[in-house]
């Protein structure tokens, strides 16, 4: 049974970890179809995977609606949302237009997912403020430039920002969208390839252990 | 789309955008429905996303011309599912390292490619003769700056030798690139959510117009008339408050 349970798919992961690998230094035409394939079998798998996911949302919020846990009617809307797009969108045939003309599908997205995803992202600016509010207080040096940067990165990409620079330190002749761009150019790519290069080296390391059976969390206790 | 469908759209992006405002002032059964409903909607936007990206044209068509290959990762995919199923979850292994063997296979060649020589290049490259002579003084100050900013970050990440000397005041120096590289991403954050923050405020003002019968300002008015009962309602008698 181990085999089955663990070596079997330990092994589905080396020999499709290795031949994909592979197919990157060994440019063929072989490589190539098999790379296609695989694309395609990886974004069928992903579809599956989702619904992982939303097996486990529906059960989740089932099991509060059964148990009448504390707020369990809200659960409810969470299958009014579902339906709300899935039935328009099967009923459309998953168009958002048909000509000039918005479809049950087109009319969910623009006037529920739309609003509510757009609102809730921009609640976050108010809560993003009060917490830099706070972050910001300036206790070192270090803390001093990070407030620096993103104020000048704030004022430099806001056109009452570039009015206030201009009348303050217009003498200087320096714009602020230029150290705005200096800043992003520059030091800022500096500190960011620092961090892609220890996060690559990370990524490396992991993946060479997942491919070689050493690191196998993700797949749960036996 | 009718204009009866479009008006009521009005309203209904106005009083769900207002609903998850509200969350501003207080955490409210309004709120909770709204994001409740996203989180549903969400979903279901993925789901039909999934059905007619992936589905259909990727499974069920292939199947009904006769290409029965594509049933390898649709099983594999489905073994996923048995993770519900305590007894046979292990099935679910199946898939899971096919995903993880796959991706990982494909995540090192790229990263090795694009964040671990394109970034040494990018770095180094300035410094070429050919750049050199090409180049001004402005430009290969910049590029002297985003090389030595580079190596002091590396030092600051560098845990094999103990931190002091040069090397402490080298990753020091790398500390003041990574907080200018915090802010500026902070600052860009910052706008990115002011800028959906616009883009509903816009809405807003558009839904408060004539055409859609005053949508905002009804909505906005039956809130705050809700927070003013409901701040009557839930408050406390003065006498139990000092008992208390």
């Amino acid at each position: 049974m181990t085999l089955i349970k663990k070596h079997i798919p330990l092994a589905i992961c080396f020999i499709v970890g290795l031949l994909t690998l592979s197919t990157y230094y060994i440019p063929t035409k072989a490589s190539e179809n098999y790379i296609e394939v695989m694309n395609k079998w990886e974004n069928i798998m992903a579809g599956f995977a989702f619904l992982l996911g939303l097996f486990s949302l529906f059960f989740s919020h089932y099991n509060k609606m059964k148990r009448k846990v504390d707020g369990w009617g809200y659960s409810l809307f969470v299958f009014v949302g579902f339906f709300a797009m899935v039935i328009p969108s099967v009923l459309s045939h998953g168009r958002q237009m048909v000509g000039p003309d918005l479809t049950g599908l087109g009319w969910g997205y623009r006037f529920l997912f739309n609003a509510l995803s757009g609102t809730m992202f921009s609640v976050l600016a108010f809560y993003i403020v009060s917490t830099a509010y706070r972050a910001f207080r300036i206790k070192s040096a270090q803390a001093g430039v990070l407030f620096v940067a993103a104020l000048i990165v704030i004022v430099g990409k806001v056109p009452l920002g570039q009015m206030i620079w201009e009348t303050v330190l217009g003498w200087t002749h320096v714009g602020v969208t230029d150290i705005v761009q200096w800043l992003m150019d520059v030091p800022v790519v500096a500190g960011k390839r620092g961090i892609l290069m220890g996060l690559a080296i990370g990524g490396i390391v992991t993946a060479l252990k997942i491919v070689f059976g050493i690191e196998r969390q993700y797949m749960g206790k036996d | 789309m009718s204009e009866t469908m479009m008006i009521f759209g009005g309203w209904v992006a106005a009083g769900l955008t207002i609903f998850l405002f509200s969350f501003l002032y207080k955490d409210n059964p309004f709120f909770k429905i709204a994001e409740h409903l996203y989180l549903g909607a969400g979903m279901g936007w993925v789901f039909q996303t999934m059905l007619f990206q992936t589905w259909i044209p990727k499974v069920w068509e292939p199947l009904r011309a006769g290409d029965y290959y594509v049933l390898i990762p649709s099983l594999l995919g489905l073994t996923l599912v048995t993770q519900f199923f305590p007894k046979i979850s292990w099935v679910s292994r199946y898939g899971f390292t096919f995903i993880m063997g796959y991706g990982s296979g494909l995540v090192i060649p790229l990263t090795i490619s694009t964040d671990l020589m394109k970034q040494i290049g990018g770095t180094i490259s300035p410094f070429m003769v050919s750049e050199i002579t090409r180049g001004n003084a402005t430009s290969l100050l910049n590029a002297a700056i985003v090389a030595i900013g580079f190596i002091c970050v590396l030092f600051y990440f560098f845990f094999s030798v103990e931190h002091k000397g040069v090397i402490k005041k080298a990753s020091n120096v790398g500390i003041y690139f990574l907080m200018l590289y915090f802010g500026a991403a902070f600052g860009n954050t910052v706008m990115g959510r002011f800028s959906l923050l616009y883009g509903r405020f816009d809405d807003l003002y558009k839904y408060s117009g004539e055409r859609f019968h005053y949508a905002t300002f009804v909505i906005l008015g039956a809130m705050v008339l809700y927070f003013i009962v409901d701040h009557f309602r839930t408050r406390k008698p003065a006498v139990e408050e000092e008992a208390a």
